[in-house]
């Protein structure tokens, strides 16, 4: 269980708003598909196949420069609709047309990136527990990581299950958010409110790790 | 000469002594030593020097030594002019730089050796090395997000120091054993933060942020 | 996947350091697992059944051959210069495919973004016509003509200088480039690739050098050659497909990927495909 439960969900969790600064670019999984997730100098979100076109080369190794992003291998810089603005190794030539980034649809929301194989990327909205905790890795499949969160004590307590799918931990609002990268990795992503004190944060954040070994043990 | 290091180009410990170095702006000189292919470490003059055979080795006058968090701190204590690095005035940070300079050399271990298995075919438990490896990661990843809890970036106060040095370069490299940063979003921030610091030289496997220029393609 | 191509070449599967230092190296070829023992002058390659394969030492590196009828293994005329420094640089093992291993060494607009500071340095990105032949008498690939600015070309250079550049391609997994010398312009250094095929996804590429050096110390050659071999191995094991596609609308070249387009020609008109993507996008 966890938010999002219940609706039909075209997006998937790539990760948090805050661990992507701007002028940066992460490697993200969506339904299967490898990603580049990047922020031009202003601000802007974008997400693309993560693969130059030129050399296969993975774009998330790249390296952003004003508003585009160039490709570690040669230098190939794109604009944010994807296509090719520069060839390093022939600075007179216009690059033709058809050398574009495959674009995906990304949004954030509730301090979290979105990312849709379709056109229309949505997000869940988390409403005040939205403060962003943490993003971690488990090594098993979605349903074993989202079930762990409630069968983890907090504190010596169980946490509550909200009709949201929200849980409460030690007090704290908790939202839960799964990516499957595989059948056994998931990438998971824990918001709080904003409410909520540093100690309590870290607090949360060990029972995150402590779920994580409840469900990398099931899995095992 | 300020100091004399036995240098090997693949190394990540002999890395963390040449990156200080750099971010000091000290100047010294190498010694190249064979590490592989020619395993020129187990010669007799290397094991002269240093009879456990591990690279890198500093000298320095009559000084020799042989651990690589020792020289960080001689390195700290010696040219850094700030005082900054090694903040001697400070027990707490400076007991939590301590803590993650045992903790890089647990590091070395796991994700230094898995590496060296993936890429130069080392005789590892290669299961247990990236089990290791994938555990200390989780250990670095967490105390990260901690200091992102708190505001701060570096692994001990608001500024670098000597640990983050000594844990950037087998956490940097850990992709040469297969071991991704995409599950550790704290460690790729610290990572970006330390390679964009004043004076920073790369390595093999850990590349110069080209963003940081703005020369071309305008 | 077709070994038929493949098995009929010549493949480095150790160095003369470890039979010497008495090693025995399991190690594999083409997907097969294989042993390789003896002596340096006397090397003994054996499969998991205990056959014996051709062994030969060539160019400080032991060579096999899993084919009936083996094409000879490539000269290098350069070897026989005894006044040249030797070095052979260690295997490393990559995950890619052997022919993206060649490929990547046959390219220079990658010099300022992956060897920065030392085999290129922007704004020195531009890359002049060269140009780019199958010999057919040889059978090999050759692009010639090709010149980079370079702000550290070889460890005996002491300031940036514009580089010249032959590359020669002479079996699908051996490359050897001849390049400005510093201290001797009028003769080439030599530096070659020599690649054993693990499988088709995964590689150990063994740099080798014949240089005209009498002063660097030969660790700081053999640690130059590494730095810049090591710095490709991050780029390699992160391209798509994993194998070579042979297909030209899979990936867009340019004009500086003359070598790479004629390189990929050759390969798929011998049906040398071992490692190579053949399917059509």
């Amino acid at each position: 269980m966890g938010v999002g439960v219940g609706v039909r969900m075209n997006s998937v969790a790539v990760g948090l708003s805050r661990d992507l600064a701007p002028k940066r670019v992460m490697r993200a999984v969506a339904y299967g598909h490898d990603l580049a997730v990047w922020r031009d100098g202003e601000n802007g979100l974008h997400a693309w196949d993560n693969r130059c076109p030129h050399r296969g080369m993975r774009l998330s190794h790249g390296f952003v420069r004003g508003d585009r992003l160039a490709c570690l291998y040669h230098g190939w810089q794109y604009r944010k609709d994807g296509g090719c603005a520069y060839i390093p190794a022939h600075p007179g030539l216009e690059p033709p047309e058809t050398i574009r980034a495959q674009t995906y649809s990304v949004i954030e929301k509730s301090g979290v990136i979105w990312v849709s194989t379709g056109n229309d990327a949505q997000g869940v909205d988390t409403g005040p527990v939205s403060e962003p905790l943490r993003s971690l890795t488990f090594f098993c499949a979605e349903a074993i990581a989202r079930a762990a969160f409630e069968d983890t004590p907090f504190a010596g307590n169980l946490p509550q299950v909200e009709s949201t799918g929200r849980l409460v931990a030690g007090g704290h609002p908790v939202a839960v958010l799964a990516n499957p990268v595989t059948e056994s990795e998931t990438l998971i992503h824990v918001l709080t409110s904003a409410g909520v004190g540093i100690a309590a944060k870290k607090a949360l954040s060990r029972w995150c790790e402590a779920a994580r070994s409840v469900a990398e043990r099931q899995a095992a | 000469m300020t100091f004399k290091l036995y240098n090997y180009v693949l190394s990540g410990n002999c890395y963390k002594i040449r990156l200080m170095a750099a971010l000091l702006d000290v100047a010294y000189e190498t010694i190249a030593v064979d590490f592989y292919p020619g395993f020129e470490h187990r010669s007799p003059g290397i094991l002269a020097l240093n009879p456990a055979g591990t690279l890198p080795v500093l000298t320095s006058g009559d000084m020799v030594l042989t651990e690589t968090q020792a020289m960080l701190t001689w390195l700290a204590l010696t040219y850094d002019v700030t005082g900054t690095w090694y903040p001697v005035d400070d027990p707490e940070r400076l007991a939590t730089i301590t803590e993650w300079l045992g903790f890089a050399g647990r590091l070395s271990q796991s994700a230094g050796l898995a590496r060296l298995h993936d890429m130069l075919n080392w005789p590892a438990d290669e299961k247990a090395v990236k089990a290791a490896a994938i555990s200390d990661l989780r250990t670095l990843e967490l105390h990260l997000n901690d200091r992102v809890l708190e505001g701060g970036l570096w692994i001990a106060g608001d500024g670098p120091t000597i640990a983050d040095i000594a844990c950037f370069p087998y956490t940097a490299l850990s992709p040469d054993a297969g071991l991704e940063h995409d599950g550790y979003p704290a460690i790729r921030n610290w990572l970006y933060a330390v390679r964009a610091l004043p004076g920073f030289v790369a390595m093999p496997g850990i590349h110069y942020l080209h963003d940081l220029k703005e020369t071309s393609g305008d | 996947m077709s070994t038929e191509y493949a098995r009929n070449d010549w493949y480095v599967v150790a160095d003369v350091n470890q039979l010497a230092a008495g090693q025995v190296v399991e190690t594999r070829l083409l997907g097969q697992p294989l042993r390789v023992s003896g002596s340096p002058d006397a090397p003994l390659v054996t499969t998991a059944d205990g056959t014996a394969l051709p062994a030969q030492l060539r160019y400080d590196h032991i060579w096999t051959s899993p084919g009936a009828d083996p094409r000879p293994l490539p000269d290098i005329a350069e070897a026989a210069e005894r006044d040249r420094t030797f070095v052979p640089c260690g295997g490393v093992r990559v995950r890619c495919s052997p022919l993206r291993a060649v490929e990547n060494f046959l390219d220079i607009a990658h010099f300022p973004f992956v060897h920065t500071g030392i085999l290129g340095e922007e704004p020195h990105t531009e890359v002049a016509p060269y140009k780019v032949e199958i010999r057919e008498d040889v059978d090999e690939v050759w692009a010639t003509q090709i010149g980079f600015h370079q702000p550290q070309a070889a460890k005996s250079a002491t300031e940036a200088i514009e580089t010249r550049y032959e590359y020669r391609v002479p079996a699908p997994t051996t490359a050897v480039l001849y390049k400005t010398c510093p201290p001797k312009p009028e003769a080439w250094d030599v530096i070659a690739i020599f690649v054993q095929p693990l499988a088709e996804n995964e590689c150990i590429a063994w740099p080798w050098m014949a240089l005209y050096d009498e002063v660097t110390p030969y660790a700081d050659l053999v640690q130059f050659q590494q730095e810049i071999f090591l710095q490709d191995r991050s780029i390699l094991e992160n391209q798509k497909p994993t194998l070579l596609p042979l297909d030209p609308r899979l990936e867009i070249p340019t004009r500086c990927d003359l070598t790479s387009v004629v390189y990929r020609r050759w390969l798929k008109r011998k049906g040398a495909t071992y490692g190579a993507l053949t399917t059509a996008a």
